[in-house]
């Protein structure tokens, strides 16, 4: 039994390994850059906040308000278009619900970069796919929505909406179809059952999806830069430039750290809540 | 809750109704009355089409064709929240994220009644279903099989239907719970006075608790009646044989080849249907109808009684004795034995 014993931290020790050196090390150097003076690349013997107050006095919470709004409504989109879908997807089952599965689950064996540009590509004014057939078939001439916040919000959903659909499925799995026919059998309307069966019982796996979207779509950087243009700057954008342009690394990881504060103060609430075990069906 | 003053009434009936999925015919032209009040069992064998009656008489699906009445009332279409009836599902259905006190007082939430009142109706029909009142706030995974059955029923009672339907409720529940249950079913009934429709396979189950009984075949019933006259006078070979051990010999020209009689005093062409309990020993000079010699083959315990397989000339049969009268049979010997035409019963199919 002692092989049984230690085969769980062996078996979780490679991906303990990879996580402690990509994941841990990287976070815990950029932290320490963010408590170096600004525009230092390198230890100069003094630690500072400063970075963190400019973060805040400069207008940064300006991009991080603008990243926080386009990622919540992406989420709140995602989450609309996922439940519906989810819910027809685990009606269909069978054959069907598999073909459509996989419709919907292919474009994410495709670069990201490569449908963002296909997407920029079908926007572009003029001469752009959807300008240029209403054009060249019906004679129209139409504007374009490229390089706007809309064309951002769109890309976000486009990319995040397989990101809340197959855990809002994995939800609906956990739904017993008795369960809404006994609600419908004691008198609950269509309403009455989404409120008090499907929402309660499918919720977990959607708010597993919203909770991806969220922290995805809050560091997405593709999305905003390739259909966004200069229309919006993001936290991801901003801090990027801190880095490149700027050459303001420490400024670059205090943001940094700003973010994955925020994400963390927007999972761990959410981890405590729900019960993943239930969700993964032990 | 008082017994219904209108018991004998048409309650629920169906007309010509017809479910096909797809290529399937699950129910066929089927037309069925139940009575006000009663406790009716439909039974039958997997895939006879009762479970998809039961959800045709409780509006979860629609009939293909035909019709479904609520007395007068033509209900095919209405929808099942919009039915006063109820149905206890064979899997329970148990809202799990609900406590014991929120699924019993789930439909009456629906309706819009305050809580002090749903609470205080919720706690009657746990008195009822005997489940006591510490257990409103208990989770359902803390109940006992026996105990979410009770949740069950005390939650559709809750919603006061006219009808309820049990849809197999006990048939994965252990045999000692399971008798308990059906007694209590039957008591239940009694004191509420409702009309009860139970599906079940299981013919012990329907002997128990009914007043009348349909035996379901291929989507649709073969014979409707009391579970005495079931039991006695099956209408066909096939209740027969689903009602319980049967010996069934074939009549030709008034007479039956193994083992060999004249039984035209019953008639000259079918199946004369012979329950094992009517197959008699005969000792000395014993008076019988129907008289033969059979080697005793092997021998069962069922309890209060010895079943015996018997073989005469061709024929296999199969006799019931109660155990103190049972002495001397025994495997390998060969015994007269009788039944009188009295007992049994001609089937034509």
């Amino acid at each position: 039994m002692k092989i049984g014993r230690r085969a769980g931290p062996l078996a979780a020790a490679p991906a303990m390994l990879l996580l402690a050196t990509g994941f841990l090390v990287p976070v815990l150097i950029v932290f320490a850059f963010s408590l170096l003076p600004p525009r230092t690349f390198g230890w100069t013997g003094e630690l500072t906040l400063s970075n963190y107050s400019t973060a805040f006095t400069d207008g940064y919470w300006r991009n991080l308000a603008w990243s926080c709004m386009l990622a919540a409504l992406t989420t709140v989109l995602c989450l609309l278009l996922a439940w519906p879908a989810a819910k027809a997807l685990h009606r269909l089952a069978g054959h069907r619900a598999t073909a459509v599965t996989l419709a919907i689950a292919l474009p994410i064996f495709i670069s990201e970069s490569v449908r963002l540009f296909g997407m920029a590509l079908f926007l572009m004014p003029g001469g752009g796919i959807l300008a240029g057939t209403l054009d060249a078939v019906f004679g129209i001439s139409v504007g374009t929505i490229l390089n706007t916040r809309i064309a951002a919000l769109l890309g976000l959903v486009y990319i995040h909406f397989p990101f809340v659909l197959f855990p809002t499925l994995l939800g609906f799995s956990l739904l017993p179809n008795d369960q809404v026919e006994a609600a419908r059998d004691l008198g609950a309307s269509g309403w009455q059952v989404f409120r008090e069966i499907e929402l309660p019982l499918a919720a977990p796996g959607a708010l597993t999806g919203a909770l991806f979207c969220f922290v995805l779509s809050l560091g997405a950087y593709a999305e905003m830069s390739i259909l966004g243009g200069q229309a919006v700057t993001v936290i991801t954008r901003a801090i990027e430039q801190r880095f490149n342009y700027a050459q303001d690394w420490p400024l670059g990881a205090g943001l940094t750290m700003l973010v994955i504060a925020l994400t963390a103060i927007v999972v761990f609430p959410f981890l405590r809540r729900v019960d993943i075990d239930r969700l993964i069906h032990r | 809750m008082a017994r219904s003053d209108r018991s004998g009434d048409i309650i629920l009936s169906t007309r010509n109704v017809t479910k096909r999925y797809g290529q399937v015919e699950a129910v066929r032209e089927l037309t069925l009355e139940i009575r006000d009040g009663e406790f009716f069992t439909i039974v039958g064998p997997s895939g006879s089409g009762k479970s998809t009656l039961i959800r045709m008489l409780g509006g979860l699906e629609a009939p293909t064709t035909g019709s479904v009445w609520l007395r007068d009332e033509d209900i095919t279409h209405v929808p099942a929240n919009r039915r006063p009836t109820c149905m206890v599902f064979q899997s329970l259905a148990l809202f799990r994220h609900r406590s014991v006190g929120e699924n019993i007082e789930f439909a009456q939430k629906m309706r819009g009644v305050p809580p002090g009142e749903r609470r205080r109706h919720a706690l009657e029909m746990m008195r009822i279903v005997r489940l006591p009142d510490s257990y409103y706030n208990r989770r359902i995974h803390q109940c006992s099989g026996g105990e979410q059955q009770r949740v069950a029923l005390a939650r559709a009672l809750a919603s006061d239907p006219t009808i309820l339907f049990f849809d197999e409720p006990l048939s994965a529940i252990d045999y000692r719970l399971r008798k308990i249950l059906e007694v209590e079913m039957k008591d239940l009934h009694r004191r509420t006075g409702k009309t009860f429709v139970y599906i079940t396979h299981s013919l012990e189950e329907a002997m128990v608790m009914s007043d009348r009984i349909s035996i379901m075949r291929d989507g649709n019933i073969v014979q409707t009646g009391t579970p005495r006259d079931i039991y006695s006078r099956p209408g066909s070979r096939f209740v027969a044989q689903f009602m319980g051990e049967v010996n069934v010999f074939e009549i030709r020209e008034g007479r039956i080849a193994s083992p060999e009689a004249d039984v035209s005093a019953i008639g000259r062409h079918g199946y004369l249907v012979l329950r094992p309990e009517h197959l008699r020993r005969l000792d000395g000079q014993d008076a019988a109808d129907v008289r033969f010699e059979a080697i005793v083959e092997s021998e069962y315990m069922l309890g209060s009684r010895l079943q015996y397989h018997l073989r005469a000339g061709d024929a296999s049969l199969v006799a019931e004795i109660p155990i103190p009268a049972a002495t001397g049979v025994t495997p390998g010997i060969t015994a007269r034995w009788g039944f009188d035409l009295a007992d049994a019963t001609l089937t034509e199919d």
